[in-house]
This record gives C-alpha cells, structure tokens and sequence, in this order.
C-alpha cells in the first residue's frame, strides 16, 4: 500500500539577503500512513515547521521532494490543512468569515460555504460566537476556530504547528482532549509539530525526534498507549518511560545545539 | 554565481541608485535630442547643474539660506522651549490635559498658515513675522509628542525604581526622560516640515531676502535653472534634516515606538 | 450642592476644556472695553463680535459661496486625484520589491520636502487658474496617502499571507483577502494627514495665485487691513479641517470595528 505520505531526502537551504545561508533540513526521509497521527519534536530551529511548510506546499525544496498519495507536491492543495501557532486569524473578519476563508478563495457559492462553517463551527462548540470578531475570543476559542478553518476544505491531512503552544496548560489539556475526539471522528492523517514531549506522547501514535539543525529524522518512536487515550493514561509508569526516552534522545541533540552555537561565536 | 549574491544582498541601493541616475539622464536625452520645450517652461539637469554652481560659487544662495536659516532657527527654539515643558505639563496634570487639549487639537488640527498675511502686515516682512509663523506651526507637535511621551512613560517601570529605592531624580532620569526622549526626536522631525513651510509661506508672500524669496523670484523672472537648482538644495536639505532625525530616532529608540504621536 | 459636585465631576473634561475656550473667547472679546488700544494696534484689531457681523456681511452678498465653492472643487479635485494615484502606486510600491527600491528615492525626497516649494513651478506651468492650485493639493496629498498604504502592505502579518496562500489563494485573492483589509486603517491615517496638506495647499496656493477662493480673501481682506475677514476665512478653514478629521475618524473606528479597543485610538 502506498503511504499517505512519503518524504525522500528533503533538502531545503535558506538563503536570506543580508545573512549568511541556513541549511534548515537535510536530507530528511519519512513516511506517514493514511490516518496516522505523527508528533515531530526536536530542538528549536531544527527545521520542524521548516518541513511542514514544505508539506503544505509553500515552501520547495532544494533537493528531495515529499509525495502525497504517489503524487509529488509541488504547491498548496485542498488535500492538506494547516493550523498555525499564532492561529493566523484574519482579525478583521468574524469567526464564521475565518472558517469559510477556505472555501470561499476556492470559489464555493456564499450559501454552500455559510451552511458548511456552520456545521464545524459547531463541532468545535463555536456556534454562538459566529459573529465575533476574533479580538473578543480567548485563546482557546480562537484555536478552536483555526481548526474549524482548517477542516472546512475537508482535507485529508492536516498539518499542525504547534498548535496549543500560546495557550496555557488547562486550556491545552482541553484542547488536547478534543483533537483527539475529532480526529477519532474524522480519521484524517495528523503531522503535529510540538515541543511539549508530553503533548507528542499523549497524542501520537507515532513521535519523530528531530537532530539539530540542519534537521533529519533522529529516531522514531511508536507509542504503543491503547486508543482512545485516557487523560489518566498520563500518570501511568509506561508513559513516564515513554517521556524519559524521547528526553534522553532528544537531549543529545539539545547539548549538541548548546555546543554548536558557543563554536559559532 | 558569487556577483549575483552580491546583487542581491546590495539590491536596493544599487536599484535606487541606477534609477535616479537614469531619471536625470533620461531628463537630459529627452529635452537636447528628443523634443524641444520652451525654455521657460523647462529646463535640464545640466542648465541646473551649471545655475548651481553659479549660485554656490557666486555666492547669492548663502545670502539667502542665512536669512532663512535664522528666521528658522529662531522660531524653531521658541517652539522647543514652549512646547516641551507644555506638553510634559499636560501630560503630568490631569486638569491641564482637560483644559488645554482641545484648544490645541483645534489649532493644530487647523491650517495656520492660513494667518501667515496677518502676521506679516502686523508683524512686518522682516524677520519677526517668519519668526512667529515657524513658531506657530512648529510648537504643536512638540506639544503633543512631549504630552504623548510623558502619557506613555510605563507606571510599572516607574514602581520598578522606587522598588529598588529610586528618588524622584532617579524616576526622572531613569524613566521618564528616555521614554520622552524617542518623542522628542519624533516631534522635532515633524515640527521641522512645518518650520519650512512658515519660512518658505512667509517668503513667497513678502520679503526682499531668503531661500522661499529667491525661489519665487526667479519664477517671475523666469529664471528657470536657477529656480530648479534652489529648490533642489531645499530638497537636499530636508532629506539630510528628516533622514538624519529618523536614523537619531532608531538610535534612541532602538525597541522602536512604531507609530508617531499624531 | 452634590448634585452639582457630581454633575461636574462626571463632565469634567468637557466643561474645562470647553471653558477654556469660551473664555479665551470672551477675553478677546472684552480687550477693547477694558483698556484703549493705541490707534496703531487698533488697526490689526478685531473682536468676535466683529469677525461674526464680517461673516454675516459676506453671506448675505454671496461672496463667501463663491469663494467656498472655488476652493472646495480645488480640494475635491485635487484629493480625489491623490487618492487615484497614490493608493494604487503604494499598493505596488508595497508588493513589488524592484518598484520599491526603484521608487524609494524620489517617494523619500519628495515627501521630505514641503511640497509647497513647487508652488511658483506650478504656477508657471499652470498659471493662476484653478489648475495650479489642483496640482499643489495633489502634490501636498499624495505623498501621505501613498507612504501609509505602502507601510499598511508592508506590515501585514507574514503568517496571515501563508495562511491565505495554503488555501491556494493566488496574488489578487492574497491582495484583496489579507493585505488591503490590512492596509485600510493605514489608509485612513494616510487620508486624515492628506487632507491637512490638501487644505494647505488650498491656502497657500490661494495666497499666491488665485483671483478667488477662501485663501484670496484672506490675502486680499489682509492687505485692505479687513482684519475681521481675515479671522472669518481663518475660522472657516479651522471648521473645515474639524469638521473633516471629525468625520476621518469616524470612518476610522467604523472600519476598525475589528481591532480590539486600546488599538482604535491611533
């Protein structure tokens, strides 16, 4: 069976005007099932939302290329959704007019797209606040709306940066909660960009550690916690271990990273 | 491979530079081989260059920039003087701010210049009527930005010095002066436009001398090089003025206040 | 006696604020009853009650329409022209890199200079028609229109850009979605400060070259020794301008229904 989605030997090289080039990712290699729910963690900079900016198509790359279904990617496509960190909400539009953003730049008829914010709006429990403006939303409110966006084009996989880093920690456990009842319901493909290991572990059914800048793949981790997760399953022994073993591979990368920069200077 | 970066990190001067050169050139090309324009209507960069330095090295124009500069200089430090410690007034008392702010908002919502034959028939077209239209126009923005700049001083950071023992010298010196001081900078960029405008208004309506007199002078003269060339040295001046304010702003306010103070 | 106590208090920007101008007003007002002016200050004299009968005369002869109306179709013309250039040209200054840095020398160095100065240019060009006053209001309003627009497509959030742009969104739908929502507060500053430049344009332009409109009676009514009209055309052009800020910003906080509201106030 062919995966969902197959990342070969991506390559991606930044070469800002007035600095000196970074290479951001290098030969990065993975692949993700179809339903798969993959966190990426590794050290700041390693090029995690580098990748999935690759993934979603705004980014191409030097060498290497990711295939999506067999098909290579070559720009953004309503078979991929993002959730951004900073929730990228248009602030001068209502919650509704976010979520049906997506729809609309595709072209869908103003009835069609309302009837179909509409319904995730309700599915992340939005439904009276259609008509606020996303100022008057907390945070969680406003990441629930982002998610909601990015399910309207119902797309297939969705990408997510960091999606609960800005809120604080009882609204992210909320939020964690309720991802993981949408994605049992709408079986979609999940890359979860995170650097919370707990959060990774929690969720995924797979964690990719990341190396140190210049980003590849460092170790796979298959956690092997039952589906549904249980809150409670966090303050088991098996999940400890579980977080002591993605700490300690990833803390190598993290005194390599220390030790690079003082090199540098 | 390695010119190309070198383009590319060096872009927008290079741009800017091949465009205003090509824009004088083109100029030039356009009016000795292209078409022939009435020379007292136009003229070219060339016929400017030659008036400029005949004006520098005849030395008309340093007349002139003198009058002007004082007229300025004069009105400029009368607006510093009363308008900063209005502005902080304002800023300090909350009566004050009550009082006089919508008194001033008007006047410098309003256009002054408007007042500027008055000013002259009361005042002369001597020296004290560009005097008190610079200052005019110059002391509001030295008051708002001063008003502004005592309103956004942090109370925070104020209770963070006395915290660690601070006198009010020390709240003085530590807090409020460097949160003023990007403002100042700011308001003095602003109140310098203005200033100009008094002088050059003032000139073109009654004087014998100054650089707005010149100007107007070699219009009705239809000296056209020399009217182009005077202008350009304004230009010039205004550019090194602003710029130079500007880059002050960023040194003094490197974490940048991002908005003026209206 | 509370009452009162509270009613100030609740009101107390408004009645100081206004006191004070009513009786700055009434100071002027009350100079000549209180001491003689010697005859060669009383010359440039006026009081309220002067310049108000003044504004009165020059109703009811029609002068004041007719130098209204050459001034407002100047203003009009001359903003709507600067708002026709200058957002469209910002708009490009601000996507296009190669424009921007090709522009940027002579946006920099014109808006740096006051415009003014092209005015005996302008009217060797244009004479004293109502030309040359069109082109000095153009030349004082686009600079302002264009640099805000420019800095309001310049400062849009990179992330709200890739947001609309992983939707497929391509550069129309990018420029119409994200970056001119983004820009119009911008805009809006850009059209308050263009109109204070277009007025002053009105008038200076006037001052100089013009056989009509509000900055020629100023002008004329001053070398006459018409202090009164002087003061009424002066009143005239302070209405305007806050007649008009009032109205920018409404638009202001009407289009920024959507900016939380310690923003509104800038």
């Amino acid at each position: 069976m062919v995966p969902c989605i197959q990342a070969s030997d991506v390559t991606l090289t930044f070469r800002p005007k007035d600095r000196e080039a970074v290479t951001a990712i290098n030969g990065l290699t993975l692949e993700v099932a179809r339903g798969e729910f993959v966190s990426i963690v590794g050290p700041s900079g390693c090029g995690k939302s580098t990748f999935l900016n690759v993934l979603l198509g705004l980014l191409k790359p030097d060498k290497g290329e990711i295939q999506l279904n067999g098909k290579r990617i070559s720009g953004p496509g309503e078979e991929r959704a993002m959730v951004f960190q900073e929730f990228g909400l248009l602030p001068w539009r209502t919650v509704l007019a976010n979520v049906e953003l997506g729809l609309e730049l595709k072209g869908v008829a103003a009835d069609t797209r309302r009837k179909r914010a509409r319904g995730l709006i309700e599915l992340v429990g939005l439904t009276a606040f259609e008509n606020h403006y996303p100022h008057e939303l907390s945070g969680g409110m406003k990441q629930r709306v982002g998610l909601a966006r990015a399910l309207v084009t119902e797309p297939e996989v969705l990408l997510m940066d960091e999606p609960f880093a800005a809120l604080d920690a009882q609204t992210r456990d909320l939020m964690q909660t309720e991802l993981l009842q949408i994605w049992d319901r709408a079986k979609k493909t999940v890359i979860f960009v995170t650097h919370s290991i707990e959060e990774a572990a929690y969720l995924s059914d797979r964690v990719v550690i990341m190396s140190a800048r210049p980003g590849k793949v460092k170790e796979v981790l298959r956690i092997g916690l039952p589906r549904p997760r249980e809150y409670e399953m966090r303050l088991s022994p098996g999940f400890n271990e579980i977080k002591s073993r993605i700490w300690s591979t990833l803390k190598e990368e993290l005194v390599t990273r220390i030790g690079g920069d003082g090199a540098q200077r | 491979m390695a010119l190309r970066d070198r383009y590319y990190e060096h872009q927008r001067p290079i741009l800017g530079t091949v465009s205003v050169i090509g824009f004088f050139l083109l100029w030039e090309w356009l009016l000795t081989s292209v078409v022939t324009v009435d020379p007292f209507f136009l003229t070219q960069p060339s016929k400017v260059a030659a008036a400029a330095k005949e004006l520098f090295l005849g030395g008309a124009i340093w007349q002139d920039l003198a009058v002007s500069s004082k007229a300025f200089l004069w009105g400029f430090s009368a607006a510093v003087i009363v308008g900063i410690p209005t502005g902080v007034f304002m800023g300090w008392r909350r009566r004050a701010e009550y009082t006089l702010d919508p008194f001033f908002t008007a006047l410098y919502a309003s256009p002054l210049v408007a007042l500027a034959p008055l000013l002259i028939i009361i005042f002369g077209v001597g020296l004290t009527g560009k005097v008190v239209l610079v200052f005019l126009l110059a002391v509001f923005p030295f008051i708002f930005n001063a008003f502004a700049g005592v309103k956004s001083t942090d109370r925070l950071l104020v209770n963070v010095v006395r915290s660690f023992g601070g006198k009010e010298k020390d709240i003085y010196w530590k807090v409020i002066l460097p949160s003023i001081l990007p403002y100042m900078v700011a308001g003095a960029r602003i109140a310098i436009g203005r200033g100009i405008v008094g002088i050059i208004v003032g000139e073109f309506y009654a004087a014998s001398e100054g650089i707005g007199f010149a100007i107007s002078r070699f219009g009705d003269t239809y000296r056209l090089p020399e009217m182009f060339a005077a202008i350009l040295v304004l230009m010039i001046l205004a550019v090194v003025f602003t710029e130079g304010l500007r880059k002050l702003e960023n040194v003094l306010a490197p974490w940048k206040i991002g908005q003026e103070a209206r | 006696m509370r009452a009162l106590a509270n009613f100030y208090r609740e009101r107390e920007p408004a009645i100081l604020g206004g006191g004070f101008i009513l009786s700055l007003i009434l100071a002027w007002q009350s100079v000549p009853s209180l001491v003689s002016l010697p005859q060669g200050i009383s010359l440039f004299f006026t009081t309220p009650v002067e310049v108000i009968k003044a504004f009165h005369q020059l109703v009811v002869q029609n002068q004041i329409q007719s130098h209204f109306y050459v001034s407002a179709v100047e203003f009009i013309v001359g903003l709507a022209l600067a708002i026709l250039v200058g957002l469209p040209l910002g708009l490009v200054m601000g996507r296009s890199k190669i424009l921007d840095a090709m522009l940027d020398p002579f946006v920099t160095a014109f808006n740096a200079t006051p415009r003014l100065i092209f005015l005996p240019l302008l009217i060797l060009w244009f004479g004293i028609g109502i030309w040359s006053k069109i082109t000095i209001v153009f030349v004082g309003a686009v600079f302002p229109l264009l640099i805000n627009t420019y800095e309001g497509v310049k400062n849009v959030d990179r992330v709200l850009v890739n947001v609309v742009r992983s939707f497929g969104a391509n550069e129309w739908q990018t420029m119409k979605t994200v970056v001119l929502p983004n820009s119009v507060p911008y805009i809006v500053v850009g059209l308050r400060l263009a109109i204070g430049r277009a007025l002053l344009g009105v008038v200076v332009g006037e001052f100089f070259a013009a056989s009509r409109g509000l900055g020629y009676m100023i002008a004329n009514a001053a070398t006459n020794y018409k202090v009164d009209v002087v003061f009424v055309g002066v009143t005239i052009f302070m209405g305007l301008s806050l007649i008009l800020t009032y109205f920018v910003k409404k638009l202001e906080s009407r289009l920024s229904r959507w900016r939380p509201e310690t923003a509104k106030n800038f």
